[in-house]
C-alpha cells in the first residue's frame, strides 16, 4: 500500500535525524514545509555536505517569521526555508536577513524573477492557485444536475455553488490575499471588487488558515474550493482524497523562498544550504512529495500537474501587491468580510 | 486606613518571614508575568494603538469576542455548577461517571476535539447527516457556543466543587432546623456560600473563553475573534505588531471582569471551616434540583463521550470520517513520536508543580490584609487574559537575552505554561482560603508561631486539595497546550501537541488521532498516580 510505504519511509527518515549532538558545524533550519519533504531534503543535504541539520518544521510560515522577529536579539536559527517570498521580503526590510547570491542559481539559469534583486531570498519552488473539487460530492449533487465543471475564475460565480464554495481568508492567509490581488490584476480594481462581492454570495466559509480549506474540502464540508494546486494534488496522491484540481487561466502563483538569518550561529553552513537548494535533487524531492513546481528548468514538474509553461498567469505585480496589502485587506474586510 | 489595618500591616512587616515572602512573590510575578507582558505591549507604537478603532475587522472581532464571553461563560458556568453539585452530593445518580467525564474536555488538544465536532455535527456529520439527514453548518458563533460550553465547564466545575465540598453541612442542617424549606436551604445557604466560588469560576471561564483559540480557530469559521485574530496576524501575516495590538484590546474586558469579581465578591467573608464544628451526614438533595442537575449532566456527558469516541475512532480507522475500515497503520507514525510524549510529560509535571506551588503561595499572601495585596492579586490573574501565542512571544522577547537566557532550553516552556495557568491554581486556592476562619491562625499566632510556621502548619494541610486541583489543571492544560508550544519548542524538545499540530497541518489526521489517543492515556495514568498518592493524604487530614 502506497500510503503505508510513505509512512514507513517518514518513520525511518525521522529516526535518522533525531539525535544530533552538539557538533560545531551543524545548522539550525526553521522549515515551513511539511515533515516529509523537510526530512528527505535534509538527509540528502547532510549526505552531500557532511553538515548535520537540526530542523524545526511548522507548517505555518507566518509563525516561523514571527518567531524569527521575536528572536532577533539572538537568532537561534541559520536558515528560514519554505513559505511565500512575501514572508521573507519583510524580514529583509527589517534587516533580519543576510544577503547572498548563490553561484549555483546563476549556473542553473534560474529565472531572475524568482530571485530577490538584492540577494536576500532565493526562490526555489512555485505554487499555483487553482480550483479544487470534491469529486465524491460533485458526482452525487452536481453531476446529476448537469452542472459543467468550473474551468475559469468566472465559473465560480455559478448560482449552483451557493453555500458550497470555500477559500482561505484574504485577511489572514497569503493564499487568500494572492487570489484577491490576482483578481485585481485580472479585472482591474473596480471590476475585481464587483467580482469578489458576487463570489461572496457563494462562499460558505473563508477559512482562517490555508490548510483549513483543504481539510474541509477533503471531508465534503464544501464541493468547490480555491486553493494551492499542490495541496489538492498532494491530498489526492498521498491520502487518496476524492479531489480534482483544475488550474484556470489567469491564475497567480507564489514563490517559495529560502533565506539566511543575520546573526545565526553558522552562516557558512547556511550558504551551503542555499546552494544545495538551488541544485536538482531538493527541487526534485519537493516536486515528488510536495507537488510544488521547481524553479529549475531541468527538473520535471510534479506528477499530476500541468507543465508550468502551459499555465496562463495573470500579470502579477508583486511589489504593488505588497505595497497595497493592508489597504486591500482593509477594503475587503469593510465591503465583504464577515 | 483604619487603625486596625495599620496595626495589621505593622505586625506583618515586623515578621521577617512574611515580609521576605511578599518580596519573593512580587519579584517572581514581576519577572514572569509583568515583564513579558510589558515587552509585548510596548512592541507596537502609540500610533498603532490609535489606529485600532479605524479597522473594521478588529471592531467586529471585539464585538464577537464580548458576545462569546457572555454566552459561553454563562452556559459553561451553569453546566459547571451542575456538575459540581452532582459530584459533591451522594444521592445524585451516576455521579462517579459524571466526575470522570467532567475532566475529559481538559484532556485532548483542542484542535483534535474541534475536528471531532465537525465529523459529528458538520455537513457530512455522522449525527447530523447520516443519522438525522440534516444539512447543518456548525461553523460560526453558534457552533462555537456549543463547543466552548463543553470545553470550559470543567474549569468552573473544579473551582465550584472545591468550594461546595468545603461547605459544612451543619449550616444547611441549622437552616432546616429553623424551618426553612429545602429550596430555601439551597438558595440562602448552599448557593450563598458557594457564591465566591461561582464568581471565581465564572471569572476563570470568562477569561479562558476570551483567550480561547484552539476551538475558535476551527469552529468559528470566518467570524473574527480577538484571540484568534492575534494568532492569524502571526501565522498568516507574521505581524507581531498587529498581534500585540489585538491582545492589548483583549486585556480591556479581562481587566474589567477582574475588577467586577473583586468588587462583587471579594469584600464578603464566607467562613465555614471553623475548627469547631463537626461533619454530619449530608441530607438528601431537593428532588427537583436533583433531576435538573442530573439531566444537564447526562446530556453533557453523552456529548463529551461522543466527541472523544470520535477522536479514538480516528486512530483506528483508515480515513477518518470517510473510510471506516479498521487499521493500525496510524500507530506506526504515532509510535515514532514517542519521544515527544516524554517531552510533554516532563513539561507537564514541571508546569503543574510550579503552578501549584506558586498558586498556593500567592493565595496565602493575598489572603492577608496588606496594601500590596491587590497588586499581587492582579498579576496572578493577569496571565489568564493573554492568548497563548502572546505569552509565547512575550517569553521569547523577554528571555532571549541576558541576564536570564532561557530560550532554547526546556525550562522556558515549563515556566511559560506554569505562569500562564497560574490564575487557575491561584483562584482555586483563594476560594478555599476564604473558607478558613482566621481564628485558627490567630490561635497559632497567640501560641507563638510566626507567619511562615502558620503557612506550613495551618494553611498547607488545609490547602492540599487546592494544591492537587492546581496541579491537575495546570498539568493537563500544559500537556494539551499548543499555542505556547508553537513558539517555545526548540529542535530536540518537541512536545506531543506540537507534533500533532504538524500532522494535522500536513493532513495526516489518522496519525494525529493516534498520537492524541496516546497522549490521553498518558495523561490519565499520570493523574491516576497523582490522585492515588496525594488524594489519599487529603482524606486523611481532619478538616473539621
Amino acid at each position: 500500500m502506497h500510503r503505508r510505504l510513505v509512512f514507513l519511509l517518514v518513520l525511518f527518515l525521522l529516526a535518522d535525524t533525531l539525535p544530533v549532538g552538539a557538533q560545531v558545524r551543524r545548522i539550525v533550519v526553521y522549515s515551513a514545509l511539511p515533515d516529509l519533504e523537510t526530512t528527505l531534503i535534509h538527509r540528502e543535504f547532510t549526505r552531500r555536505t557532511g553538515i548535520p541539520v537540526e530542523a524545526l518544521s511548522v507548517a505555518a510560515a507566518g509563525t516561523l517569521a514571527a518567531r524569527i522577529r521575536a528572536e532577533k536579539d539572538r537568532p537561534r536559527a541559520d536558515v528560514f526555508v519554505g513559505g511565500s517570498a512575501d514572508f521573507h521580503a519583510p524580514l529583509a526590510r527589517e534587516g533580519l536577513l543576510l544577503p547572498y547570491r548563490s553561484p549555483v542559481a546563476r549556473e542553473a539559469r534560474i529565472n531572475p524573477a524568482f530571485l530577490d534583486r538584492d540577494g536576500y531570498w532565493h526562490g526555489w519552488y512555485l505554487g499555483v492557485l487553482s480550483i479544487i473539487l470534491n469529486t465524491e460530492r460533485w458526482e452525487r449533487e452536481m453531476a446529476p444536475r448537469r452542472v459543467p465543471k468550473p474551468a475559469t475564475w468566472d465559473d465560480l460565480l455559478r448560482p449552483e455553488f451557493r453555500g458550497q464554495f470555500i477559500m482561505p481568508s484574504p485577511v489572514t492567509t497569503g493564499a487568500g490575499f494572492i487570489f484577491v490581488a490576482g483578481q485585481i490584476f485580472r479585472l482591474g480594481e473596480d471590476r475585481a471588487w464587483a467580482y469578489l462581492r458576487e463570489l461572496n454570495r457563494n462562499v460558505a466559509q473563508y477559512t482562517p488558515t490555508a490548510p483549513g480549506t483543504i481539510a474541509l474540502l477533503e471531508r465534503g464540508e464544501a464541493i468547490v474550493a480555491m486553493m494551492w494546486a499542490h495541496e489538492g494534488i498532494g491530498a489526492r496522491r498521498l491520502r487518496f482524497a476524492p479531489l480534482e484540481v483544475i488550474v484556470p487561466p489567469d491564475t497567480a502563483f507564489e514563490i517559495g523562498a529560502v533565506s539566511i538569518l543575520r546573526g545565526g550561529p553558522n552562516p557558512q553552513g547556511a550558504r551551503a544550504y542555499v546552494d544545495f537548494l538551488m541544485t536538482r535533487t531538493p527541487q526534485d524531492i519537493n516536486a515528488r512529495y510536495g507537488f510544488r513546481y521547481p524553479v529549475r528548468p531541468d527538473v520535471p514538474p510534479p506528477a499530476g500537474a500541468p507543465p508550468f509553461e502551459s499555465v496562463k498567469f495573470v500579470r502579477y505585480d508583486r511589489e504593488w501587491a505588497i505595497e497595497n496589502m493592508s489597504r486591500i485587506r482593509e477594503r475587503w474586510s469593510r465591503e465583504i468580510g464577515r | 486606613m483604619t487603625a486596625l489595618a495599620r496595626w495589621e500591616l505593622r505586625r506583618q512587616f515586623k515578621d521577617p518571614g512574611v515580609m521576605a515572602a511578599f518580596v519573593a512573590g512580587a519579584a517572581v510575578l514581576a519577572l514572569f508575568v509583568l515583564y513579558p507582558t510589558l515587552r509585548v505591549l510596548t512592541y507596537p507604537s502609540l500610533r498603532d494603538y490609535l489606529e485600532v478603532p479605524q479597522s473594521v475587522r478588529w471592531v467586529q472581532a471585539a464585538r464577537n469576542s464580548l458576545l462569546m464571553a457572555v454566552l459561553s461563560t454563562l452556559s459553561a458556568t451553569a453546566v459547571g455548577v451542575a456538575f459540581a453539585l452532582a459530584i459533591t452530593r451522594p444521592d445524585i445518580p451516576g455521579r462517579r461517571v459524571f466526575q470522570t467525564v467532567a475532566l475529559l474536555p481538559l484532556f485532548a488538544p483542542p484542535f483534535m476535539v474541534a475536528f471531532s465536532y465537525i465529523l459529528l455535527f458538520g455537513r457530512q456529520g455522522l449525527l447530523t447527516r447520516t443519522l438525522l439527514g440534516l444539512d447543518v453548518n456548525i461553523f460560526g458563533l453558534h457552533g462555537l457556543w456549543l463547543v466552548q460550553t463543553v470545553a470550559f465547564f470543567p474549569l468552573a466545575m473544579l473551582v465550584v466543587a472545591g468550594v461546595l465540598e468545603g461547605i459544612n453541612p451543619s449550616l444547611e442542617q441549622a437552616a432546616r432546623n429553623l424551618g426553612a424549606s429545602e429550596w430555601d436551604v439551597f438558595r440562602t445557604v448552599t448557593a450563598a456560600l458557594a457564591r465566591p466560588g461561582i464568581a471565581g469560576a465564572a471569572l476563570v471561564v470568562a477569561i479562558s473563553v476570551l483567550a480561547d483559540f484552539g476551538n475558535a480557530v476551527v469552529i468559528a469559521g470566518g467570524a473574527p475573534l480577538l484571540a484568534t485574530e492575534a494568532w492569524f496576524r502571526m501565522e498568516g501575516m507574521a505581524d507581531l505588531r498587529g498581534a500585540s495590538l489585538v491582545v492589548a484590546m483583549l486585556m480591556i474586558p479581562t481587566t474589567a471582569l477582574f475588577c467586577a469579581e473583586r468588587y462583587g465578591v471579594g469584600r464578603r467573608r464566607y467562613t465555614t471551616v471553623t475548627g469547631k464544628g463537626s461533619r454530619i451526614e449530608r441530607p438528601p438533595t431537593y428532588p427537583a434540583l436533583r433531576w435538573i442537575v442530573f439531566s444537564i449532566c447526562a446530556v453533557t456527558t453523552i456529548l463529551v463521550v461522543l466527541v472523544y469516541l470520535g477522536v479514538i475512532a480516528g486512530a483506528f480507522t483508515a480515513v477518518w470520517g470517510r473510510d471506516w475500515r479498521l487499521t493500525l497503520d496510524h500507530w506506526h507514525l504515532a509510535r515514532d513520536r514517542l519521544q515527544s510524549l516524554w517531552a510533554s510529560l516532563r513539561v507537564g509535571v514541571g508546569a503543574g508543580v510550579v503552578t501549584a506551588c506558586t498558586g498556593v503561595f500567592l493565595a496565602f499572601l493575598t489572603s492577608r490584609a496588606s496594601s500590596l495585596r491587590w497588586m499581587l492579586d492582579f498579576l496572578a490573574v493577569l496571565p489568564g487574559a493573554l492568548p497563548g501565542v502572546f505569552v509565547g512571544v512575550g517569553f521569547v522577547l523577554a528571555f532571549n537575552r541576558p541576564p536570564l537566557e532561557l530560550v532554547g532550553t526546556p525550562w522556558i516552556l515549563v515556566l511559560a505554561l506554569a505562569f500562564w495557568h497560574l490564575p487557575m491554581g491561584y483562584q482555586a486556592s483563594v476560594a478555599r482560603l476564604k473558607q478558613i476562619e482566621r481564628s485558627i491562625e490567630e490561635a497559632a499566632l497567640n501560641l507563638g508561631a510566626d507567619g511562615l510556621l502558620v503557612l506550613r502548619d495551618i494553611y498547607l494541610p488545609l490547602l492540599r486539595r487546592a494544591f492537587v486541583e492546581a496541579f491537575t489543571v495546570s498539568f493537563v492544560r500544559a500537556v494539551t497546550n499548543v499555542s505556547i508550544a508553537v513558539f517555545l519548542v526548540s529542535p530536540g524538545n518537541v512536545v506531543a501537541t506540537f507534533a500533532i499540530l504538524n500532522m494535522i497541518g500536513n493532513g495526516i489526521w489518522g496519525g494525529a488521532a493516534a498520537l492524541t489517543t496516546m497522549l490521553l492515556v498518558l495523561t490519565f495514568l499520570t493523574l491516576g498516580v497523582a490522585r492515588a498518592t496525594v488524594g489519599r493524604v487529603v482524606r486523611a487530614v481532619p478538616v473539621s
